[in-house]
């Protein structure tokens, strides 16, 4: 029996749901109970999150990503296959880049990226029977922050909760440390970061300052 | 080294590649021989048998074991998807018609092969599922190795399919398929598999509940 603001472990189950006209939203870490369908059973361990009115959700520290259509993802290419790229983004499968999904790109004249290069783009599609489909364009062919990103940048993994955590404008951490010191960071939300900065040390105080706060 | 058939008291066993007769009009090569300048030769080690066929004896051979079913083209086969892409779709045949076969065909269908109408609008992902159980036809051999398949036409697609929790889901129309205890629909390209003997069928519960 899980209540809410609980730490609650897989297996366990969630009852008196709160639903609107029948409906209830469940996030990451929920299922619904095959035996008991009014009820929730629980598939990651963390703490149970409540919004009102019918939002459930599970809070744990994750490293794991699972691709999802719209992310925005930061990834390294692996192989080049003809005229596609298998590009590494942390999930079960490389996902697959059309070399034709740039900016500019023709058949005639395809981009120019090597094996080994970091490539921020978006999930066109994610399926689990499937591997992930990456563009680095939007619907008008247009690659705004998108694409191959330059080689004197520095790619770390963090985990799920903090790359989200970041991604919130209200956090602090990022802005603090824009005052000290320019620098330049890509958030990928599969638990990726890319810095960048004008001095060697600034990069490793940027590092020092994610350990931190990975470790709360 | 020539030897004429013997009856079937004293059946002749052959090797392959030993010649068996010439071919003329009295001996045609059957299944388990093939002819070469002017003579049949046995393919498989086993019993020769003549069969008299449209006035016209046709040499054959046996072996133990030996399945000699194999897909060929404008068969209905039936198959079992294995891998989706967005490209094609690769899966494995399981049966040639009625007869089960002894070990799986590795097999293709085309995004274009997958219905007749709006070939290029095609999405694999909502059409086949790994795991899913299909009729095709088998089109014209290309590939060594791969048969290629094609589910364009409405009695050829999914038959069976499971959930993505585990139930075998029920047909609702040419595009979809619900699961019965989940009530999650799953969209899916459906055979329009029409029962035997319609007479047969209409005496059946299932055929009245369908008409409905």
């Amino acid at each position: 029996m899980a209540n809410i603001g609980e730490y609650v472990y897989p297996g366990d189950v969630v009852k008196n749901v709160k639903s609107i006209k029948g409906i209830t939203i469940i996030g990451p870490g929920l299922r619904q109970n095959e035996e008991n369908p009014n009820t929730l059973c629980i598939s990651q361990a963390g703490k149970l999150c409540f919004r009102e009115p019918n939002t459930y959700w599970i809070e744990g520290k994750r490293h794991r990503y699972i691709p999802k259509k719209g992310d925005l993802v930061l990834g390294v290419v692996a192989k080049k296959a003809g005229d596609s790229l298998k590009v590494d983004i942390g999930s079960a499968e490389f996902a697959a880049l059309p070399m034709l999904a740039f900016e500019g790109a023709t058949k005639k004249q395809k981009p120019d990226v090597q094996v080994g290069d970091v490539i921020y783009a978006r999930l066109l599609s994610a399926h689990r029977e499937m591997e992930p489909e990456l563009i680095c364009v939007d619907s008008y062919f247009k690659a705004g922050r998108l694409g191959v990103l330059p080689n004197d940048g520095f790619l770390i993994n963090i985990s799920l909760n903090l790359t989200q955590r970041l991604l919130d404008i209200k956090d602090p951490l990022l802005p603090t440390l824009g005052k000290k010191f320019p620098y330049e960071i890509v958030l990928g939300v599969n638990g990726r970061m890319w810095l960048n900065a004008k001095q060697r040390k600034d990069i490793l105080t940027l590092l020092r300052c994610i350990e931190a706060a990975e470790a709360d | 080294m020539d030897e004429k058939p013997k009856s079937k008291q004293n059946p002749l066993i052959c090797l392959p590649g030993q010649r068996l007769c010439p071919s003329d009009n009295t001996y045609t090569s059957g299944q388990g021989t093939y002819e070469r300048q002017g003579y049949i030769y046995s393919q498989l080690a086993g019993y020769v048998d003549i069969v008299d066929k449209d006035k016209v004896k046709v040499v054959e051979v046996h072996s133990k074991g030996e399945q000699t079913v194999v897909p060929a083209q404008g068969d209905i086969v039936t198959a079992q998807v294995n891998l989706i892409t967005q490209q094609f779709c690769k899966c494995f045949i399981k049966c040639v018609g009625d007869t089960v076969l002894r070990r799986p065909f590795r097999a293709l269908i085309r995004k274009e092969d997958v219905r007749a109408t709006e070939k290029d609008k095609v999405d694999i992902y909502k059409s086949f599922r790994p795991g899913d159980i299909i009729l095709a036809r088998v089109l014209p051999i290309t590939e060594a190795h791969t048969y290629q398949l094609s589910t364009a036409e409405n009695e050829l697609g999914v038959v069976i399919a499971h959930s993505e929790r585990g139930h075998r889901m029920v047909p609702i129309s040419w595009t979809e398929m619900q699961c019965p205890k989940t009530f999650v629909k799953e969209p899916r390209k459906v055979a329009k598999v029409v029962p035997e003997n319609i007479n047969q069928a209409e005496d059946k519960e299932e055929f009245k509940s369908v008409q409905e």
